[in-house]
């Protein structure tokens, strides 16, 4: 309903999509401590995404691009600073809120896929409605359409293992869009993945973000995925180093 | 909470031959409890039954002075006028019938072997001598006006070699303490089921038993029995006047009551380790699952998934295992149970009051039948189901554990 009502008030206000910021983060520190060892993930970070947009967070390892998704996608909380989403500030919700956040607003995409194993492509796409509590006949649709639009109609009753890495990446696509979030988040979407896979991974995210206006943020160090960002922001030492727009 | 439930049920089906496993140890548990159970109630309602049909009645009414253990025939210690007694509780809608007893003790001889037994005066025509009337094997049964015919039982009789016709020397105590012997005529030979009664126990016609223990026209007892047992009760507080003991059938099987609850104790005791052993089978097999499955944790809790509805749908799973598996216990305890109480087990020539001991009650008889009771087989499903779920709680708990990131780490 958030979403819906955002999206509503936009279109009423003739806002661009690019001038609405989904996500924001601002001075986000996150320090993990093991035992009596400080990490620190993030040291200060200050980041807008607006919607609609297509959003590569690059770097090396270790240079904080999953904690930033992680922070994005509710799945932990900032040490300092905030964290909105939406409009909504996040970083002190409780876990029960952020499940409920994430269930009708935020789809993951994962490096090593992610399925549920035993469950066959069809239903892994399902579950997310299923914990959403759509309706049987409106899942179906949805599903059946999603896995379409990833090119799997004839591989929707298989299970993760009986099909390919790329196919599984798609599902997990599929997968992420099936509740219509407002923001899909990629961790390493091709690292797992050859170059054609990786490509064709990469055009159906970009078509659906174009197709269905859906906002992009994908963490990766692989080159070979720059050029599909219409944004590249780059971290290092848990820092935003570099925030730049490709040319449309 | 469908949705969990069909999310709970795919995970089941991903390791089948776990599932399997799991499912069939809590099948045999519970069937073991069930067919254990029957067995236990079917001892425990055989025994009271039959003491009930061959010694006690429903209702018994003596003289407050009579001293059962010893069998007393003193005149003081009997009741009077027990014919009006017995009229008396045959007029209370409850009663069936009712009729006086004489009980004296005795020794049988023949030319070879003596054998001491217990001598019952008793009403041939009487409802409280049906079993006996029912079980007569050979012979004729006994006559009220009969003052030289007895009858003995088939057991008795085969082991003193001893046929229907034979002339047997019965020596009895008497009212004036002092033992009598009169020549008496086997008229018949009875099969009570029960060995332990059929090995010491002879019986004649009262007014005969009353002139022969010289005790005038007194009883030991009134023995009634009811239509319903659960009105003993009722009869007792009918029959209850001054210089009378009343007692119920619970009241004269004290001890095997006291015994048999005992028993159920230890019993309910076994169920209770079994049916944990199993929910531990189940619990292992749930936390097994959740270290499996950690990442699986992280995934749902990405999708969306509340750390309760997690645990939820953990508790699911080992309630549709244990459901499963609950409902094959019942199928298979209830196929011993219905061997148990359509065929039951042989006790050969084992009698259970020989080996609790005389006077414990335990009146087994040849067979063992078990009793089924359906109550009884929901009540330990649910208490099945219940420890299951507790068993449950910490893996299930435990899968609530992990933070979504750290579950995701798994990868």
């Amino acid at each position: 309903m958030v979403e819906i009502r955002f999206r509503e008030v936009a279109r009423v206000l003739e806002i661009g999509r690019s001038e609405m910021s989904v996500i924001e983060l601002q001075d986000v520190t996150r320090v993990y401590k093991i035992g009596e060892v400080e990490t620190h993930a993030l040291r200060g970070v200050n980041l807008t995404i607006d919607e609609g947009e297509f959003t590569a967070i690059v770097g090396p390892s270790g240079s904080g691009k999953t904690t930033i998704l992680q922070l994005m996608g509710c799945l932990d909380r900032p040490t300092s600073g905030r964290v909105h989403i939406n409009g909504q500030d996040v970083s002190r919700l409780k876990a029960n809120k952020r499940a409920d956040l994430r269930k009708g607003t935020i789809g993951f995409v994962f490096q090593f896929f992610a399925l549920i194993p035993g469950l066959t492509a069809y239903e892994n796409v399902d579950l997310p409605m299923l914990l959403a509590g759509r309706k049987r006949s409106e899942r179906r649709e949805r599903a059946n359409e999603l896995l379409e639009a990833v090119g799997l109609t004839e591989r929707a009753r298989h299970r993760p293992d009986q099909m390919s890495g790329g196919e599984q990446q798609r599902v997990a696509i599929a997968r992420a869009l099936a509740v219509d979030p407002v923001l899909v988040l990629a961790d390493e979407p091709t690292a797992n993945l050859d170059t054609e896979n990786g490509r064709q991974i990469m055009e159906i995210m970009q078509r659906l973000n174009e197709d269905t206006g859906t906002t992009f943020v994908f963490a990766t160090h692989d080159p070979r995925v720059f050029p599909f960002a219409r944004r590249v922001v780059e971290v290092r030492d848990g820092k935003v180093a570099e925030n730049s727009r490709h040319a449309e | 909470m469908y949705r969990l439930w069909r999310i709970a049920v795919r995970d089941l089906r991903r390791n089948k031959r776990r599932s399997a496993l799991t499912m069939i140890a809590v099948m045999l548990g519970l069937a073991l409890v069930i067919a254990l159970h029957s067995y236990e109630m079917g001892a425990m309602e055989t025994s009271i039954k039959n003491n009930i049909r061959v010694e006690t009645g429903h209702v018994q009414v003596r003289a407050e002075s009579y001293d059962a253990e010893k069998v007393s025939l003193k005149w003081e210690e009997l009741l009077r006028e027990p014919q009006a007694v017995a009229a008396q509780a045959k007029a209370l809608p409850n009663v069936r019938d009712a009729a006086p007893v004489l009980w004296g003790s005795g020794i049988l001889n023949t030319v070879d072997e003596s054998v001491g037994l217990r001598v019952y005066g008793v009403d041939p025509r009487a409802e409280t001598m049906a079993p006996f009337r029912e079980g007569l094997v050979s012979g004729a049964w006994l006559a009220p006006d009969d003052r030289s015919g007895i009858l003995i039982s088939w057991r008795l009789a085969e082991t003193m070699e001893l046929v229907v016709g034979d002339r047997i020397s019965l020596l009895v105590n008497t009212s004036d303490e002092l033992p009598d012997e009169a020549i008496f005529d086997i008229r018949g030979l009875y099969d009570s089921g029960i060995p332990g009664f059929d090995d010491v126990t002879v019986f004649m016609p009262l007014a005969k038993a009353q002139a022969f223990m010289r005790v005038g026209d007194r009883a030991s007892a009134v023995v009634a029995v009811l239509d319903d047992q659960e009105d003993a009760g009722a009869v007792a507080t009918a029959l209850t006047a001054p210089g009378l003991e009343v007692q119920t059938w619970r009241d004269l099987n004290e001890m095997m009551l006291t015994l048999t609850e005992s028993a159920m104790g230890i019993l309910y005791l076994f169920y209770g380790i079994v049916m944990a052993i199993v929910a531990v089978v189940v619990a292992n097999t749930l936390l097994m699952s959740v270290f499996e499955r950690t990442r699986e944790m992280g995934i749902l809790a990405a999708l969306g998934m509340k750390g309760r509805q997690i645990m939820g749908m953990f508790l699911m799973e080992s309630a549709t295992l244990g459901a499963l598996g609950i409902l094959l216990g019942v199928g298979l305890g209830s196929l011993a149970a219905y061997y148990l109480v359509n065929v039951g087990i042989s006790l050969g020539d084992l009698d259970m009051s020989d080996v609790a001991g005389a006077g414990s009650g335990f009146a087994l008889g040849n067979t063992l039948y078990g009793t089924y009771i359906w109550g009884d087989t929901v009540v330990l499903s649910v208490v099945c189901l219940v420890i299951i779920l507790v068993a449950s709680l910490y893996p299930a708990w435990f899968a609530t554990r992990k933070e979504p990131i750290d579950a995701l780490r798994a990868f």
